[in-house]
């Protein structure tokens, strides 16, 4: 802190209010461009998708955790249906 | 005998000053915070430490502390003092937003920019108070509710406020639910928090992906001095949306901001060593940063209130109070104040475009306050 009086010419001093209007019409408008740019940007996509369709990306592949039972589906399967063709009396 | 009395005289209990006690005391007060309450327990807890372990005094002689060069403290600061873990933050809060909400409703972008007038009013006052331009400047962007902005920003222009800019910040940061609701229901009216909005249109991922190529090229070709915090933000955004880096994506979102945040949060906190932390400086800073906080959040609302003058679809004014930067708490507490006016009123989705176009236009006025003041 250069001076420990509170004083308006301070604000003068350090083109306080310039600073301040010029900060704030420098972050609308950057930000209204970006505002503009994403309103129209799915019109402009309408056109775009027409030339270059849109394809879906590719993600890597998800990992699934094996259990020890994994891949072995069908066998289960098969094991439960002869149990359960056994129980009722059937005959190979 | 002598041994044990110089000893003695080198031990922290005896160096203690009152300063040193009172800083312990705050960050037992942050640790208390972070964990009871759960305000901002990632940054408070860390900085809460820092404030303990930096305030031990250091035996003379000995390179412990963070102002001491070659201490492992210093290292670790280096990185703050020289603004390199601010854009690694971004990179993985980029990382981790989803700016489909702010792409379905661009018009919610301007209460972003509204909010950021507590940056340049807080600067005024600061500069009223006797600060120097430079000082105003790091002061003001605590308006921006960006802990990691005011870093940047204050190592750039006031390395020698930067402890007290960090702490202020992350602490109004915190107190989000706190100082908001009051200013929010103070601005409006029952029936316009009661007001209900569209819900968002479906973004597709084209628009995803040119989204943060292009808003980093509009932004840095106006503001360049905000290319490293915008071009990291927008640089995580993009490896998350493009959806084939999703290695890199999750590590950015994950590794990277948690190393980055606790090395961050630890040695800002060091840095509040009583010898150069409590001065009136530092009370003037804080206050001015409650007033930023306060300025920012009224003029988010009223700009949405002014908005409304001219829509037909209108806005609930409460997520104007999103405008500031702090993701996802002031989203949050929007929601809160909307759902105890109408349960049924979900205003959490819309708040979030304000949120990250707050992100983004505190970082573009950091970058515009960086080329103007410095040197």
């Amino acid at each position: 802190m250069s001076e420990s009086n509170f004083n308006y010419q301070n604000i003068i001093n350090g083109q306080g209010f310039e600073l301040a209007f010029a900060g704030m019409i420098i972050v609308f408008t950057a930000l209204s461009l970006v505002s503009i740019f994403i309103a129209l940007l799915p019109h402009l996509l309408v056109s775009v998708n027409r030339w270059v369709p849109e394809v879906h990306h590719h993600s890597a592949p998800k990992t699934k955790a094996k259990s020890p039972a994994a891949g072995n589906d069908t066998e289960i399967a098969a094991a439960i249906g002869y149990v359960l063709h056994n129980r009722a009396g059937g005959s190979a | 005998m002598n041994i044990l009395f110089e000893f003695l005289k080198t031990t922290g209990a005896v160096n203690m000053s009152g300063g040193n006690l009172l800083m312990i005391l705050i960050g037992m007060v942050f640790i208390s915070l972070a964990i009871r309450k759960d305000y901002e327990p990632l940054l408070l807890l860390p900085i809460g430490f820092g404030c303990i372990v930096g305030n031990i005094p250091p035996i003379a002689g000995m390179s412990v502390g963070v102002y001491d060069a070659g201490s492992v403290l210093s290292y670790i600061y280096f990185g703050v003092s020289q603004g390199i873990f601010p854009p690694l933050i971004f990179l993985g809060i980029g990382a981790m937003t989803d700016f489909s909400t702010m792409l379905s409703n661009p018009r919610l972008i301007l209460l972003g920019a509204a909010a950021q007038m507590g940056i340049f009013l807080t600067l005024i006052g600061a500069l009223y108070l006797g600060f120097t331009p430079a000082e105003a400047g790091a002061i003001g962007i605590i308006g921006g509710a960006d802990g990691p902005t005011a870093i940047f920003l204050s190592a750039k222009l006031a390395p020698h406020l930067l402890g007290a800019i960090a702490i202020a910040a992350y602490s109004y940061m915190a107190l989000v639910p706190v100082i908001q609701p009051p200013i929010m229901k103070l601005l409006t009216t029952k029936k316009e928090r009661l007001i209900r909005m569209k819900p968002p249109r479906e973004v597709s991922q084209r628009e995803k992906i040119i989204f943060p190529i292009a808003a980093f090229l509009i932004c840095a070709l106006i503001a360049p001095g905000a290319i490293v915090l915008i071009g990291m933000l927008f640089f995580g955004n993009l490896l998350k949306e493009s959806t084939v880096t999703e290695r890199l994506a999750d590590t950015a979102r994950h590794g990277l901001i948690d190393i980055v945040t606790i090395l961050l949060g630890f040695s800002v906190g060091c840095s509040t060593q009583a010898q150069t932390f409590l001065s009136p400086d530092s009370l003037l800073i804080f206050g001015l940063g409650a007033t930023a906080f306060a300025v920012a959040t009224a003029c988010g609302v009223l700009f949405a209130k002014f908005m409304n003058l001219f829509l037909k679809d209108k806005i609930n004014p409460l997520i104007g109070a999103a405008g500031v930067s702090a993701v996802p708490d002031s989203a949050r507490v929007v929601q809160m104040v909307g759902q105890k006016e109408d349960p049924q009123n979900f205003l959490l989705m819309h708040a979030m475009a304000p949120n990250v176009a707050g992100v983004i236009g505190s970082a573009v006025a950091a970058g515009i306050l960086w080329s103007v003041l410095v040197g």
